[in-house]
């Protein structure tokens, strides 16, 4: 089926151009109005989602003509989900699905971009897109952590390929792993043993290597008997929580974000963040542990011949409604002495932080450009640090901060949950 | 094929650097469909002009558009996208203006001016399109429409002349866009075709008025049921019924003469169910309890006072009028769930797209500026016509209903009906457009009103030969002839 | 030169070579240089007038519409060259409509405030009018004029009250403009319920934007309609006195912006006095004295429903703006009450105009312009008055707050004995160099008189040349009142 499948929803595009901002009642000036990094950066409307709905539905019905500027805005867009936020506001249809689609045939096609080839290549020989140096489980070393190959335990930590390999993030790995000690919660890795969860390889549109991986890797996940999986990496909570979902491996596994999970203990009093951690922090919702970390939902029926664009049974969207904005926030809050201050745009309508959709391979420039659009926008809530839940938007805000020379400080949750406990 | 040459390509990319030009075939499908000879990004008045006199040195003809919804482009056109010149040039609380470049969303200059206690005319395309676009919307009782708003105006002629009019050429002030003498205002308008002024509006001044409602809406949950934490102070909104069109037109008027309405739109109640609903099943629903709820035609009002015995004395007054015209609030509408997402849609959003496109992708309408009443007859005709289509399952079931408004304070008016349907269903195409075709036909006929979008050799002789002044004004401005006829600039 | 024979076959007897007529229109009063026109005609209808143009046309003729009585002020109606024809409409007096319930009024060009008040009174409905027109004055000659109105709050766009127009081109061509554009006949939009109305349109263009302001040098208009608002069941009008003008400028913002109140407007000392004086000069020198220098007018009105309690709401809003301001309304002011000065300034003038009343004579300097500037731009004035000899505190001055707020119209006026060769050169000075010194200091002349059009317009090539462009398409032999506004 493929694109196929959306030709329906492409043609339902009136190009209102909603999907170049955030919803219209949270436009706020004509600062921080914008919700697409790709059609911002730009500008061609080719760009927006619904300019790549456009294109999709003509070269369906007139033959796909790939040039290097189509590629460009293909491989330029880091499927962040929110032009389907703001077109789901007042419309029944896909658009995020689409846009993926058309890059899964672009792949498919052979018109790839040559850093992402080099990226899924390496998934491929290594098991990891990152050039990694030493072992996936280094980090582990001396926290005497339960091994869930061997042990049985409730849950599963998923470190996830940067906390796992990258230095600076290694430490997020970490700090989860001593505060779920601390709270004597039941939990095991997999070090060594632990894999990509694929999630990237999705985005940058190469679905079977994605599918190879979720198939190997849920087999493994299985084999440990965890009923629950817990990660700190939002495209891995969007991996096992949604895609996993949506090709039918998750099944009955509980997915849980490490915000989720620590919001529960800190309501539960296994938790008790005491001491104070005197900042001002405002919070970034990671893409895919807000909007598109909704639970996916499983629907086939046929569109009702007539004059609407409506399905029997009635189709459900994905409007970014249901996301986890909430546990970060609680858990912020609960943190003694910080104060937090809100962004324009947050939760279903929040900014990409950039990293997504193999951009931050395919071109770190526009990657950073994004980041720093985001920085300045906590720079503006007078927030002394960003706050985020994924090492990925981590990762990103720090290079923008150290190339704006901001004085902004980048934290992951987990840091500032460490501190309180 | 490249319809430019690479030399003329390379002149126009020398104006606006190469990552701000294509001619990319595959880019084209997200224009339109239209093969145009480039797609250009401007970000400025100059390099608008400079634009300009490329084409007119190559003969090539130009459009420019705003966020760009709709539009007809004639294939090899050089299509300008403003989409960068984006900025908010000045807000003037004291003397009610803002000045703005194209691509400044309704959105974001309502929201800087809500900021101020200011507001203006947001158009019925919604706040997704852009501020200096002339026209009507859901405020006009309060902000007027069409093209009363625009105040002074700077204009790239199609000869890539900067004009800038009233006393913005003579005072470098924006607050008038009429003299010295005669008024340029005459021509300089962004509308339907035919007859879109030729050039480019570069920044354009327009009215803003003020608004008495908060700093910015109380919006809680998610997309897509946003709803207000609670309903601001000194604010209000209802939708009545009537028993008979006559009944809710009477009430509509002593409004208007009363002063009272902030907002009175002649939403039928397929367009109520339409904007308080998340989907187009959950509309369905809403439609048919609301078609049970009414007791006739209606409208939907935002009462606003300025302080509380402002509102007090407006509600007062509102409550008598209805009550006079035997008027029914719609109990749905009283919930303030559904009072507050009103309230923004009708706002901050200018509604438009749930009631539109949601639920077959394409509408097709007769919109009818001026006199409300005089209109009404006739839309009550065009209503009726609907419903064979409706029985034959070709159109989105409203009822057979039109709306309209009143505009400031209904001296003027505004009436708009449409078929909804899916475009890819042929028999259903056909039918609307027979249906749109014989209405503005009978509008015609019968002494109503003429629509200016249909053929001119019909029309135009039957209004004064407009037509006639308004080709030689064309040809007078645009000597060279690289301007298109079509688009709106939206 | 027309043989007269080929006019009276076009209006019969109405035509004009008498000396004395002649002389009457080769002047006014201001110091546009005289220049003599040929004939005055007296066309009664539409016809007529497209059959003076087509003539005009044929034979290469200045064309002078005139609508309004004498005496004359701005030169506009002077014959710019010679052998030029006055066109006076002031046979053409008919009162075509009044509606109540659609608040909308057509007429003739001959018909004065004076004769349309009545009539629209009787129907309850009012016009939006200028500041004490005079009793000669067509409704229509300054409706073209783009007059500021009184009404700021009812003034939705600058073109208002204009409604539709019927005119007939410079080329010969009879045209409506608007809503009466058609289809049908204006009796056959009648027919089914339809009025002229809606400004905008046929098509794009607005086109009675480009009549209007245009001094006749674009067509002749032979009807108008314009939008009127409802009588008031209740009014109490007030004035708020002040030396200091910001204070007031900014209630006056403040009451237009939240439409609270009808008339409004800003008057110095000398110009009320001058408005309300009744036994001159001694009444008037007393009165001047004793008022504060600024004195801003307003009307709080209420309509059908509850008016009292509109009112009463509106005045303690009003109230508050006010103490926070430290201002006082007053029902009167020295000898003149509020309500006196509104049913006053609700009519045209009495004999005399005002503005002849101290003096004799008077030139206006008259400009657009906005809060930001406006107090500056009064100090320029006033230092432009003193350096030409002329006393400021002789000086009328009146604010007009202008499309809802969005401008200022405003007004010197320059009150000089036309007997008197000394006073009279200074003030021709001071016009001109008040022109020069004020269009320095952001004042937009929006409304081009007289000999200083040139200079005005010269300031803004770009939208000269095209309206040139525009001139040559509705009159292309330039036979409209050449020498006027840039033509």
């Amino acid at each position: 089926m493929g694109l196929e499948q959306y030709q329906g929803d492409m043609n339902m595009c009136c190009r209102c151009s909603c999907c170049k901002f955030i919803p219209m009642q949270k436009v706020m000036g004509p600062q921080f109005s914008y919700a697409c990094p790709s059609i911002a950066k730009y500008n061609f409307h080719a760009y927006s989602g619904g300019g790549r709905l456009n294109i999709a539905s003509a070269m369906l019905k007139n033959g796909f003509n790939y040039t290097d500027k189509l590629l460009h805005v293909v491989y330029n867009c880091q499927l962040c989900g929110a032009c389907q936020v703001s077109c789901n506001y007042a419309m029944d249809m896909e658009v995020l699905e689409p846009i993926t689609e058309f890059r899964f045939k672009c792949v498919e096609d052979g018109k790839t971009s040559p850093a992402l080839d080099k990226a899924v290549a390496r998934l491929r020989k290594t098991g990891s897109m990152l050039e990694a140096s030493g072992r996936r489980g280094d980090w582990a070393k001396d926290l005497n952590l339960k091994d869930a190959t061997k042990e049985k335990v409730d849950i599963l930590y998923h470190a996830g390929c940067l906390s796992s390999y990258d230095k600076d993030a290694q430490k997020l790995a970490k700090t989860t792993a001593q505060v779920l000690q601390k709270a004597g919660v039941n939990f095991g890795i997999l070090g060594d043993a632990e894999m990509c969860c694929g999630s990237r390889a999705y985005q940058m549109g190469y679905r079977d290597d994605f599918l190879k991986q979720a198939e190997k890797y849920m087999a493994l996940i299985r084999k440990t008997g965890a009923r629950t999986l817990v990660t700190g990496c939002a495209d891995g909570y969007h991996a096992f929580k949604v895609l996993y979902d949506k090709f039918n491996f998750k099944k009955d596994l509980e997915v849980l974000h490490t915000s989720e999970l620590f919001a529960r203990l800190i309501k539960e009093g296994k938790l008790k963040p005491r001491r104070k951690v005197n900042l001002a922090v405002t919070y970034h919702d990671p893409c895919r542990l807000g909007r598109l970390g909704e639970p996916y939902i499983h629907w086939q029926g046929k569109k009702i011949p007539g004059d609407k664009f409506v399905f029997d049974p009635p189709k459900p969207y994905r409007r970014g409604t249901n996301g986890v904005y909430y546990p970060p926030r609680d858990v912020i809050k609960s943190l003694p002495g910080i104060k937090f201050t809100e962004m324009t745009r947050i939760m279903e309508y929040s900014w990409c932080c950039g990293a997504g959709g193999g951009v931050n391979e395919s071109n770190p420039e526009f990657s950073i450009w994004a980041a720093k659009e985001r920085v300045r926008e906590a720079i503006a809530t007078g927030a002394e640090a960003i706050v985020s839940t994924c090492p990925w938007c981590e990762q990103n805000f720090s290079t923008a901060i150290k190339e704006m020379n901001s004085s902004l400080k980048v934290y992951d949750i987990v840091e500032l949950v460490a501190r309180a406990i | 094929m490249a319809i430019l040459s690479r030399d003329v390509y390379k002149e126009f990319e020398d104006v606006v650097g190469p990552e701000n030009i294509t001619d990319d075939p595959a880019l084209m499908p997200s224009y339109f469909n239209t093969e145009h000879a480039a797609i250009v990004l401007p970000g400025s008045t100059k390099e608008v002009q400079a634009l300009v006199k490329l084409c007119n040195k190559h003969k090539l003809r130009f459009r420019a558009i705003c966020t760009g919804w709709t539009g007809m482009f004639p294939r090899g056109i050089v299509l300008f996208d403003l989409r960068r010149m984006n900025r908010i040039i000045e807000i003037n609380e004291k003397n009610m203006y803002a000045v703005v470049e194209p691509y400044v969303i309704s959105a974001e200059l309502q929201a800087e001016c809500m900021k101020r206690g200011l507001n203006f005319c947001i158009k019925g395309a919604g706040s997704n399109c852009t501020a200096l676009l002339r026209g009507h919307g859901h405020m006009d009782q309060t902000t007027s429409g069409d093209d009363r708003n625009h105040l002074a105006i700077e204009w790239v002629t199609p000869e890539g002349e900067i004009v800038r009019t009233g006393s913005l050429g003579s005072s470098d002030e924006w607050f008038c866009g009429d003299g010295p003498g005669p008024s340029l205002r005459a021509i300089l308008t962004s509308a339907v075709p035919p007859g879109v002024t030729p050039g480019v509006f570069t920044k354009a001044a327009i009215k803003l008025y003020h608004w008495p409602g908060p700093t910015k809406f109380p919006v809680v949950g998610h997309s897509p049921r946003y709803t207000l934490s609670h309903i601001p102070p000194n604010m209000m909104a209802r939708y009545y019924s009537f028993p008979s069109v006559e009944k809710m037109w009477q009430a509509e008027i002593r409004i208007g003469e009363a002063e009272i309405a902030y907002e009175l739109m002649g939403f039928n109640a397929a367009m109520v169910a339409a904007n308080i609903t998340t989907c187009n099943e959950e509309d369905e629903a809403m439609f048919k309890r609301l078609s049970r709820e009414v007791q006739g035609p209606g409208f939907f009002i935002i009462i606003a006072g300025n302080s509380a015995d402002d509102f007090a004395y407006k509600k007062k007054v509102l409550e008598n009028i209805v009550a006079e015209a035997g008027g029914k609030s719609l109990k749905t509408v009283e919930d303030p769930e559904i009072e507050g997402i009103l309230l923004c849609q009708c706002i901050r959003i200018s509604a438009s797209i749930r009631e539109t496109f949601r639920p077959g992708g394409a509408f097709n309408s007769i919109p009818i500026m001026g006199q409300r009443d005089l209109t009404i007859k006739w839309a009550i005709g065009a209503g009726e016509a609907k419903k064979p289509l409706i029985e034959k399952g070709l159109i989105v079931d409203d009822g057979g209903a039109f709306f309209g408004w009143g505009v400031e304070h209904g001296h003027l008016g505004k009436t708009e009906i449409f078929c909804k349907y899916d475009p890819s269903n042929t028999e259903a195409k056909k039918a609307v457009e027979q249906w749109q075709k014989e209405q503005t036909a009978r509008a015609f006929k019968e002494r109503y009103f003429a629509l200016t979008m249909g053929d001119q050799t019909e029309i135009g002789p039957a209004l004064s030969n407009y037509h006639i002044w308004w080709q030689k004004t064309v040809k007078a401005i645009d000597p060279n002839s690289v301007t298109t006829e079509s688009g709106p600039l939206v | 030169m027309i043989a007269k024979e080929r006019l009276v076959k076009i209006v019969g007897k109405h035509v004009s070579d008498d000396p004395a007529v002649l002389e009457e229109y080769s002047r006014d009063i201001s110091f546009v240089h005289p220049i003599k026109p040929t004939y005055v005609v007296y066309p009664a209808s539409m016809a007529e007038v497209k059959e003076i143009v087509k003539l005009a046309n044929e034979t290469q003729t200045p064309l002078v519409p005139v609508s309004s009585g004498p005496p004359h002020f701005r030169g506009d109606t002077v014959p710019g060259t010679g052998g030029a024809i006055i066109v006076n409409m002031s046979r053409m007096k008919k009162i075509i409509n009044v509606d109540r319930p659609r608040r909308v009024a057509m007429v003739e060009p001959g018909v004065t405030f004076g004769e349309l008040v009545a009539a629209a009174t009787r129907e309850g409905i009012r016009l939006n009018m200028p500041l004490l027109p005079r009793k000669t004055k067509t409704v229509v000659g300054s409706l073209l004029e783009r007059e500021p109105v009184v009404m700021p709050k009812y003034q939705w766009d600058i073109s208002d009250p204009v409604a539709c127009l019927e005119v007939v081109f410079g080329n010969g061509e009879d045209f409506r403009t608007g809503q009466a554009a058609g289809p049908g006949t204006v009796e056959e939009q009648w027919a089914v319920g339809g009025v002229q109305k809606a400004p905008y349109g046929p098509g794009t263009a607005s086109w009675h934007r480009l009549i209007q302001g245009s001094q006749g040098t674009i067509g002749i208009v032979t009807w108008a309609s314009m939008r009127c608002e409802l009588l008031p069941s209740l009014e109490e009008p007030f004035f708020v006195g002040g030396s200091e003008l910001a204070p007031i400028l900014d209630l006056t913002a403040w009451l237009i912006r939240l439409r609270m109140v009808n008339e409004c407007f800003i008057l110095n000392n000398v110009a009320l006095a001058a408005i309300c004086a009744q036994k001159w000069p001694k009444d008037y020198a007393s009165l001047k004295q004793s008022l504060p220098p600024w004195v801003l007018f307003y009307n709080v009105a209420g309509y059908e429903y509850f008016p009292e309690e509109r009112v009463k709401s509106y005045i303690k809003d009003i109230t508050a703006i006010n103490q926070r301001l430290g201002l006082d309304a007053v029902q009167a002011l020295s000898t003149v009450s509020a309500i006196d000065f509104l049913r006053m300034v609700q009519k045209p003038c009495d004999d005399p105009y005002w503005k002849l009343r101290y003096k004799g004579a008077f030139e206006d300097v008259l400009f657009l312009t906005i809060n930001d500037k406006i107090e500056s731009q009064i100090a320029a004035m006033q230092e432009v008055a003193t350096r030409a000899g002329y006393p400021t505190t002789d000086m009328g001055i009146y604010i007009q707050p202008i499309v809802q707020g969005t401008g200022l119209h405003c007004e010197f006026n320059l009150f000089y004995d036309p007997d008197d060769p000394v006073e009279k050169n200074c003030v021709k000075a001071l016009a001109d160099a008040a022109v020069k010194e004020l269009l320095a200091r952001g004042a937009f002349f929006s409304r081009p008189y007289g000999d200083n059009a040139a200079l005005i317009l010269n300031r803004d090539a770009a939208t000269v040349n095209m309206l040139k462009r525009l001139k040559n398409i509705f009159d292309p032999k330039y036979i409209m009142n050449p020498g006027k506004v840039c033509f």
